[in-house]
């Protein structure tokens, strides 16, 4: 635990700070040399497309006015207006999508950190097999998303599939009245159980590197002190799993707004529409923008979709930042 | 290490039967074999689907296969041309792996040993890389493949060079956030030594730094390669010709999206099947130093 603080402590001992910013600059050169392809590919495949799609949103570019590219009519906020006025190219099930994308990363996240945290407590304990148990566990992880859609989306058919037989089985449902789960509300099911299923092992794993890391003592001192299962998980491991906590439900939340994979492929690589339960905003920007090359109109919902993360990440910011700040202490 | 402190009690005492810890542990016991079950049994539809004939694969009665049809992994490779799209995916994931892993393995290195003016900056700049939708620097960069193209004569779209840029850069982030705490973690003690016995910083780098770090490269690579693997958003866009597309574009083609195909659900397994189990695999060995990577990197922040 010390010595990454050490060693991100010794670069400092040789920079003394009474030193210039160019002389610090020039000591480092090696240091430029070093970073500087990958800074390049940053440039060239994140910064100056953002730059562009924002530009992009900017202008009536579309099928006709594809050719002209950047040079396409500036139209200022109209691919903005737009959208709110319902004529955007975009528009068709655009509120539904958002709706869903919504929905879909809160539960989405509430499910994988309730499930991540269940599993990484019953794992947490010396019991033999534990780390073929933990192996297993962790498969859906290694399973790409793309198959997870595919074999989730086998399952979830009415007429035969999987799920629909263990209802069965179990007696909660019967042939004629089983529930339809590509078509209608359901579907909004259908795309967050996997995701959740997908989901979980990974949050159990990073769940887990934060429990291990709990000293054993502080659970021996509140039993002493008469402490029950559920105060010492309050008072103990509830606090102390927080910094890692933030980080998951940053990820966690990036990753489900930003969701394309499972729901592509369960509804058509792309090329289907997931319904008005089932569509999230990433699929339904790649499909209606690419439908009509309304790339235009696509910029300026992308952009708006980014805007809500960033907002979103504020609000993350404020709210777990006194964990974040109080770790390195910790550590 | 906590049972084993607990057990220690004055010899001749029978312990108290428990009830309450007795009944804790039974529960414990079946909420980790549901959850056991729960995990494992779509893997298992998708195994036990890939050896089942057509009309078992649709009808679905049982989840065992009554005859097992292995003639099923032959087929899957002339139903649709898999070995192509496999292939596409071998060479764009496997040069993005290599490529990707270098990048960031000179860039984390500088990251974690040199506070170079800019660094935090730096830091920053590769997380709020994330932030960004992948559907909003696709946009500018399908127009501005096809401007290429069209103007210059440059070919990224519809080739393997373009799609490998795109996921080199795309994947670096990452990358380098998980290598930077495997470096971090060496002491640099070793490279003062080296350097004071007549290394330059580069050779300090690669003759010392280099190889202690190799769990960690390895475990950065593969996560790559599972990353890149994974990818459906950028293929779908960036390629319309089976010369360059990859399998999660690919593996559709079972499901009959071509006008007059049935349903071939057992052949969409099989090859499900043969694009995982390969990488379930391969995690079994590296498992420890990927989940420590991962953790680090993501449990330090």
């Amino acid at each position: 635990m010390a010595t990454p603080q050490a060693t991100t402590a010794t670069p400092r001992a040789y920079v003394q700070p009474r030193h210039g910013l160019w002389w610090r600059v020039r000591r480092n050169g090696f240091a430029y040399a070093m970073i500087a392809p990958a800074v390049l590919a940053m440039i060239l495949v994140h910064l100056i497309p953002t730059a562009q799609a924002i530009y992009m949103s900017f202008l009536d570019l579309r099928v006709r006015t594809l050719k002209q590219f950047l040079g396409a009519p500036f139209i200022g906020l109209n691919n903005y207006t737009n959208v709110f006025n319902n004529s955007s190219p975009l528009s068709f099930g655009l509120a539904d999508a958002a709706r869903n994308t919504f929905f879909y990363a809160i539960v989405v996240n509430i499910g994988t950190i309730l499930i991540g945290l269940g599993a990484a407590l019953l794992i947490n304990r010396e019991f033999r097999g534990r780390g073929i148990v933990r192996t297993l566990l962790l498969m859906p992880w290694i399973l790409p998303t793309y198959i997870v859609g595919l074999v989730w989306g086998f399952m979830w058919r009415q007429d035969t599939g999987a799920i629909n037989n263990i209802l069965i089985a179990l007696g909660l449902t019967d042939h004629q009245h089983a529930p339809f789960w590509l078509i209608g509300p359901n579907v909004f099911w259908a795309i967050t159980i996997p995701t959740i299923w997908r989901g979980f092992p990974f949050t159990m794993i990073l769940l887990l590197s934060g429990l291990q890391v709990i000293p054993g003592d502080l659970y021996e001192a509140a039993k002493i002190d008469g402490a029950n299962a559920w105060q010492s998980f309050r008072h103990i491991t509830a606090p102390l799993l927080k910094p890692v906590l933030s980080i998951i439900v940053l990820w966690g939340v990036i990753g489900s707004v930003y969701a394309y994979n499972i729901v592509a492929v369960m509804f058509g690589n792309g090329a289907g529409y997931p319904g008005a339960n089932g569509d999230l905003m990433q699929v339904l920007i790649q499909r209606q923008t690419f439908q009509g090359y309304a790339f235009g109109a696509g910029s300026a919902v992308s952009v708006m979709l980014m805007i809500a993360m960033l907002v979103f990440v504020a609000i993350w910011y404020t709210f777990f930042r006194q964990s974040l700040s109080t770790e390195p202490k910790n550590s | 290490m906590a049972s084993a402190a607990r057990t220690v009690r004055p010899v001749g005492t029978a312990k108290p039967i428990n009830w309450g810890r007795i009944s804790g542990k039974v529960l414990a016991w079946v909420a980790l074999l549901l959850l056991v079950i729960i995990t494992l049994y779509p893997i298992l539809v998708m195994v036990t689907t890939s050896f089942k004939s057509n009309t078992e694969a649709l009808s679905n009665t049982s989840l065992f296969p009554s005859v097992w049809h292995f003639d099923n992994y032959p087929k899957m490779w002339v139903s649709i041309n898999f070995g192509n799209y496999l292939k596409n995916s071998l060479i764009i994931c496997g040069t993005t792996m290599v490529v990707a892993t270098l990048l960031a393995t000179f860039a984390s290195y500088a990251l974690a040993r040199f506070n170079f003016p800019g660094r935090d900056t730096y830091g920053i700049a590769i997380l709020a890389t994330q932030l960004i939708p992948g559907i909003m620097f696709l946009l500018p960069l399908f127009n501005f493949f096809k401007w290429l193209r069209d103007n210059l004569g440059i070919p990224l779209l519809n080739t393997y060079l373009g799609m490998i840029v795109l996921y080199v850069a795309f994947f670096l982030p990452l990358s380098l956030w998980i290598l930077r705490s495997f470096f971090a973690a060496i002491p640099p003690d070793l490279e003062e030594q080296a350097m004071v016995d007549g290394c330059n910083r580069f050779q300090a780098f690669y003759k010392i730094a280099l190889p202690l770090a190799r769990p960690g490269i390895a475990a950065t690579a593969i996560y790559v390669f599972l990353t890149a693997w994974d990818e459906l958003l950028f293929a779908w866009v960036m390629t319309t010709t089976d010369d360059v597309q990859t399998v999660p574009v690919g593996i559709r083609l079972y499901l009959g999206q071509v006008a007059g195909n049935k349903s071939n659900y057992e052949l969409a397994m099989a090859a499900a099947v043969v694009v995982t189990i390969p990488l379930l695999i391969l995690f079994f060995f590296v498992q420890k130093q990927m989940i420590s990577g991962l953790t680090a990197g993501a449990v330090k922040s």
